[in-house]
């Protein structure tokens, strides 16, 4: 028997009862296409999840300097403790998994333009930060060495806080007053978005400033120390998150002497562990439980007729074996013939999903619902399963079939 | 053709099982069938004929004896091995025809040839002779339901003698055919003979059995008479 054969005998099977071969294939069909595309918008839940996640800063840590906890000292003297410059920078010669660390201030601030006046998250960055946060700027530019170097007033606005501060048409080069000081809006932050991780306030809604402006305009009343209010770090590689947080937390805590293991000290915070708190592959595969359900589903259908048309074809298959076929010719055939009708249906399926798949695309709704992400693996995993559920649909009768007793059936009628 | 026994069986019994009752088809038969012979089976319906035939044509086993082809105790052979049997060393012919409905004459003369692994090509050649040899040249591509009854069991024959077989066992040729077609059926088999082929046909038909050289009548599944006309 040839692959063709085969094959013509496969749709030979689905022309011999049209409305029944219809129904059958389209279980195979919607099953295929559910597996396409529940997978792929799996995909894109998770890499919706991943993007909000990281739009604080990719595989970012951030380290606060809390209060020594009661398991390391006396409650009467728990101190609070601060970072100064002095602590990044021993920090930056000493730590070895993060691949970025930038030093980070915040405030509270009264941002006025005008009549106008807002409370504004204002950050006092260093160009690690910013490489760390990734934002790029929409209008104008950057805060910059020099800016820091020459501690100037200027400011980056975040979108909000642009539409919020600024009337129409004011962008860069406006003046505006933050805490009462003079500042120079030198650039503009591009739209955010969404965060599913934030610490305090969105970045669409903070005002950035030079490190170096924030702590000599706005000094700390307790010390006159160069105060930094966290420490911000990339993690070179996301499965070193525990790692990485060891290391920084062990070395700041040697360095401003307290126990190394004191989390309520050296607070460490990475929305890298929310997305592992997530367990975004179990939805991932609850989606794909179900959508091979649909399509193992759709292979009961499959296998109930070709067990009709074994029925029915006994004499043939009776003859087959009287002019010397195999028992083994006979299952590998009907084992073919199922996978065949599962091909035609998984093929079709397969075409419906992606279609499935590309129109949503089209239709522009990412700002309501995640998109399918299409991964060739997908349409590779799709097809593992179809075969077997191909193969399985057609064991039961194969096996009916390798038992037709040919001296029964050609007997004369 | 060398003379000698072809197919030997001793004491050949056969039961079924059907439902609650078993039934007896065949209670001791003692046979031998050397080359080249032309044996009529003969009995009235139920003697057991068709079911010897079938034990002959390893489509089945006995229950009880022995069954030697071309010297092999059939009982000893594995299954695929039975499979390889039928396919090389046997010609069927049957009643009702049993062709393939939707496969043309030409791919229902070769459908042994496909079990063999033998090639498109050669296939195809040996079919299209093998058509040619029972008179149908020229309508290969005929589908079994285009052809007249007769036509249809030309076919059958085409594909019982495509592998050059030791046996041809034919079951009632010519049951399903008026007595002009069945004549020239019965013919074409005594021609088979005539070249040198064992051929052992199960008739009800005394004008039919004629044909043959050897007539055996079975009934309630033992060998009644044994008769050899030349």
């Amino acid at each position: 028997m040839g692959l063709l054969d085969v094959l013509r005998q496969a749709l030979r099977t689905l022309a011999a009862h049209r409305s029944r071969s219809i129904l059958t294939l389209f279980g195979v069909v919607w099953g295929t296409a559910s597996v396409i595309f529940l997978m792929s918008w799996g995909e894109g839940v998770a890499l919706m999840i991943d993007r909000g996640l990281m739009k604080t800063g990719k595989d970012m840590g951030q380290v606060w300097p809390g209060r020594v906890s009661e398991e390391f000292t006396p409650a009467a003297d728990r101190r609070w403790l601060w970072f100064t410059d002095a602590d990044i920078d021993f920090l930056r010669r000493r730590a070895r998994l993060p691949e970025l660390l930038g030093a980070e201030w915040w405030e509270w601030l009264t941002a006025a333009r005008g009549p106008r006046s807002i409370n504004a998250d204002v950050r006092g960055v260093d160009p690690e930060v910013l490489a760390i946060r990734g934002v790029p700027v929409a209008a104008g530019r950057s805060i910059t060495e020099a800016d820091l170097a020459h501690r100037r007033r200027v400011a980056l606005l975040g979108e909000k806080a642009r539409q919020r501060l600024l009337a129409p048409g004011e962008g860069v080069g406006t003046r505006i007053r933050l805490g009462g000081q003079p500042f120079e809006v030198v650039g503009l932050l591009a739209h955010v978005g969404t965060q599913l991780s934030r610490d305090r306030a969105e970045i669409d809604e903070m005002i950035w400033i030079p490190i170096t402006t924030a702590q000599t305009h706005f000094p700390a009343w307790w010390t006159d120390e160069p105060v930094v209010n966290r420490v911000l770090y990339r993690m070179r590689d996301r499965s070193l998150r525990v790692e990485t947080e060891t290391e920084v937390r062990a070395l700041l805590a040697e360095r401003l002497r307290v126990g190394a293991t004191d989390e309520e000290a050296i607070g460490i915070f990475s929305s890298v562990e929310m997305l592992e708190e997530i367990q975004v592959d179990r939805i991932v595969g609850v989606l794909f439980i179900i959508a091979v359900t649909t399509l193992l589903v759709g292979g009961i259908g499959v296998a109930t007729m070709m067990l009709d048309a074994i029925h029915q074809r006994r004499r043939e298959i009776g003859l087959r074996l009287a002019v010397g076929a195999r028992r083994r010719d006979i299952l590998l055939q009907i084992l073919l013939e199922s996978l065949g009708i599962t091909a035609l249906g998984g093929v079709l399926g397969i075409g419906f999903g992606v279609a499935a798949c590309a129109g949503l695309a089209r239709l522009h709704v990412e700002d309501l619902i995640p998109l399918p992400v299409l991964r060739p693996g997908i349409v590779a995993t799709a097809v593992v399963v179809l075969v077997f559920v191909g193969t399985t649909a057609g064991l039961l009768p194969a096996s009916r079939a390798t038992r037709v007793a040919p001296a029964e059936v050609l007997r004369n009628e | 053709m060398s003379a000698g026994p072809l197919l030997e069986l001793q004491g050949v019994a056969k039961r079924y099982a059907t439902g609650r009752t078993a039934v007896e088809a065949l209670r001791g038969i003692d046979l031998r069938v050397d080359r080249g012979e032309f044996v009529a089976l003969m009995g009235p319906s139920g003697s057991g004929k068709t079911t010897l035939l079938e034990i002959l044509g390893c489509l089945s086993l006995p229950s009880e004896g022995r069954y030697s082809l071309a010297g092999r105790p059939v009982e000893e052979i594995p299954a695929d091995g039975l499979a390889k049997l039928r396919g090389e060393e046997i010609g069927f012919v049957f009643q009702s025809f049993n062709l393939l409905p939707r496969l043309s004459a030409l791919e229902n003369a070769e459908l042994p040839l496909v079990y063999r692994r033998v090639g498109r090509g050669e296939r195809r050649e040996r079919a299209r002779a093998a058509l040619e040899r029972v008179g149908l040249g020229g309508r290969e591509r005929h589908l079994p339901g285009e052809l007249s009854g007769g036509e249809r069991q030309r076919v059958a024959i085409a594909r019982a003698l495509i592998n050059r077989p030791r046996l041809i066992l034919a079951d009632e040729p010519t049951g399903n055919l008026d007595t002009t077609t069945g004549g020239e059926i019965m013919a074409l088999l005594a021609g088979l003979h005539a070249e040198g082929n064992t051929v052992v046909v199960v008739t009800h038909d005394a004008r039919v059995a004629e044909r043959a050289d050897r007539r055996l009548t079975i009934r309630d599944g033992r060998i009644a008479e044994d008769r050899s006309t030349h």
